[in-house]
């Protein structure tokens, strides 16, 4: 499908600075009638042969620039439940990653004026997101440590304790990525999302973005969405037994019951910039502007930063001792 | 430059932070110092004279240079600091004068005496002051004998602990550098007179040192590859309510142990103190350590 204006016939686009649709050619708002398409082999507006991924949901024709949504991408098994509309434009993804290449010390100063865009794609990454109720019995052994000294002998007291936690937790929509084009660890920095500006699946959220249907199926990547949660709740059981100096479990069983499973498209907006003949593929979180990606690192600055680190460090702890010598 | 010091910025806040702190008290301690400081009052004293070397284990040039030390040091700390080092039997002359007296306490006897007898103290006759004697002579034990022996402001500043540290610090060199290990002696009786040696500075002599390469290794290894950025989820990001429910928590108390380890304070054999009045009317303070 595309979406076209009704005014001038030109290619109508989300804008997420507006949050509308909008027609950059006759700068019409939501002035957007739906053209279906009936191939994704063929342009639905110019007729031109267009050639798409095995998983693209939404391209941009090569011939006449429209932005397609193919609609046998998002219909049936692969209509999407949810998507979080992109919210920060081009130029603010832009202003994001300038902002953080000028954050990283130690990105070479030549990467910022020499770099050439090599290309840039707002992408609607799809995300199976996964509901848990998790139930969590931890039973064990813990120890309070006391140390004291009195005269020329140091006391040790430890006091043990039998230690039982049981938790109940709900887990709201933990995303795990269904791109295979997409790196996992990369997009799980991307995280987290505000999930209150989730909406209803509807496509014309994809004009003028690029997207993907789902290259793995729920069942296939659940393993990965119940690792988040494992980790998660480890991290809250070891939270409330935080008192104890030690804790040595004795045992421990957590079980999760799956309440439900989303397949939403998530926004993300990914850049490649050329640096030296080397590519540096960045991605910004589409709604909070958050900078994944790796820079260039220049050597001879760390080593330099790292000689002031240690006539630093050092002449802190020769002053700490002078104090105490002095005291 | 600017992104240097803006990197480095809560760093050198702190250099200048401990600089000011450095200085301040400097400054506070040199006025105490001063205020503290008067000129000596004993016109009793029999001699000029503070380092007796019987035992010969100094160089003539040695005991000039700890002369001169002592000289300095007794105007700042304002108390008398006296060295003698033997090589003698002392268990006849202090079995004479305390029947009965043990091993140890031989160079305690002749200490209290020495200084009694010279009427040494900064103050008056047997007033502020200290006195080393270091005994070379084997005695019939078999072990070698040394005495601090305090009078005074000295006696009130020195506590068992700080007896040892001073002895263990002076037996650290004494075989292999005599003039080194009452060099210590005399430096260290500063230090702690002067309330300046809170810290074993020897201890932490290369620690900025070490410190700062671990600080600046780690800090490369940090650096040296690019990360693609932070992880800012927390546990409860995805838990409804943004927080787990917890019930029928227990924490039940079921036993309690207490160990005890004893600090040690004292690389030599024997030490321990004493304090007691001396012959002449003086009183005394002090320990000993044996080799």
């Amino acid at each position: 499908m595309i979406f076209k204006c009704k005014n001038c016939g030109g290619n109508a686009v989300y804008e997420p600075g507006r949050k509308r649709m909008y027609c950059p050619h006759c700068e019409s708002l939501d002035s957007e009638d739906i053209v279906p398409d009936s191939s994704i082999t063929q342009c639905v507006n110019c007729g031109a042969p267009i050639n798409i991924g095995e998983y693209t949901s939404a391209s941009k024709c090569a011939h006449c620039g429209s932005y397609i949504v193919f609609n046998e991408r998002v219909e049936g098994v692969y209509e999407p439940h949810l998507i979080l509309p992109f919210k920060i434009n081009k130029d603010a993804a832009v202003e994001a990653l300038n902002t953080e290449f000028k954050k990283r010390t130690f990105t070479p100063s030549g990467f910022l004026s020499e770099k050439s865009l090599e290309g840039m794609q707002g992408i609607y990454v799809p995300f199976w997101m996964y509901d848990y109720q998790a139930q969590y019995d931890f039973e064990g052994t813990a120890t309070r440590v006391r140390t004291w000294t009195s005269g020329n002998t140091e006391y040790t007291e430890t006091s043990y304790y039998d230690v039982e936690r049981h938790m109940k937790a709900g887990f709201d929509k933990v995303p795990v990525d269904a791109s295979l084009a997409m790196e996992d660890g990369e997009m799980d920095l991307m995280e987290p999302y505000t999930y209150e500006e989730l909406e209803g699946f509807n496509p014309k959220y994809m004009s003028g973005f690029f997207g993907e249907v789902y290259n793995q199926s729920a069942p296939e990547l659940e393993g990965r969405a119940k690792e988040k949660v494992r980790d998660a709740s480890d991290k809250l059981m070891s939270q409330s037994l935080s008192g104890y100096s030690s804790v040595t479990p004795k045992s421990k069983q957590l079980n999760l019951e799956r309440d439900g499973i989303n397949y939403t498209l998530l926004p993300v907006w990914m850049y490649l910039y050329q640096y030296r003949g080397k590519t540096y593929r960045f991605h910004v979180n589409g709604q909070t502007g958050k900078v994944i990606g790796k820079t260039p690192v220049s050597k001879a600055k760390v080593l330099a930063y790292g000689l002031s680190a240690f006539v630093y460090v050092s002449a802190i702890v020769s002053l700490a001792i002078e104090i105490l010598e002095v005291l | 430059m600017k992104e240097y010091f803006k990197f480095f910025r809560w760093v050198l806040l702190v250099i200048g932070i401990l600089s000011v702190i450095l200085l301040g008290i400097n400054g506070l301690h040199n006025i105490m110092s001063k205020a503290r400081y008067y000129e000596r009052t004993n016109t009793e004293c029999k001699t000029t004279q503070r380092v007796f070397d019987y035992a010969d284990v100094l160089t003539d040039k040695e005991e000039q240079k700890l002369e001169t030390l002592i000289a300095k040091r007794e105007k700042q700390t304002c108390c008398d600091i006296v060295l003698v080092t033997l090589n003698e039997s002392l268990k006849e002359y202090a079995r004479e004068i305390e029947p009965g007296v043990s091993y140890d306490q031989f160079v305690r006897v002749f200490a209290e005496q020495f200084y009694e007898e010279n009427n040494f103290g900064y103050n008056k006759a047997n007033g502020d002051g200290v006195i080393l004697v270091d005994n070379w002579y084997r005695e019939d034990d078999g072990r070698i004998y040394t005495w601090f022996c305090t009078t005074g402001i000295v006696k009130d500043t020195y506590d068992d602990v700080s007896i040892d540290h001073i002895l263990d610090r002076v037996y650290r060199d004494i075989e292999s550098n005599p003039y080194l290990a009452y060099k210590t002696y005399v430096n260290d009786f500063y230090d702690d007179m002067m309330g300046s040696r809170f810290y074993d500075a020897d201890v932490s002599k290369g620690l900025p040192f070490v410190i700062g390469v671990i600080a600046a290794v780690i800090f490369i290894v940090m650096n040296w590859k690019s990360r693609s950025g932070k992880d800012t989820t927390t546990a409860v990001t995805y838990v409804t309510g943004k927080r787990a429910n917890f019930s029928n928590s227990k924490d039940l108390f079921l036993r309690k142990t207490v160990t005890k380890r004893h600090i040690e304070t004292s690389s030599g054999s024997g030490g321990g103190g004493h304090s007691g009045g001396g012959g002449g009317g003086g009183s005394h303070g002090g320990g000993g350590h044996s080799r």
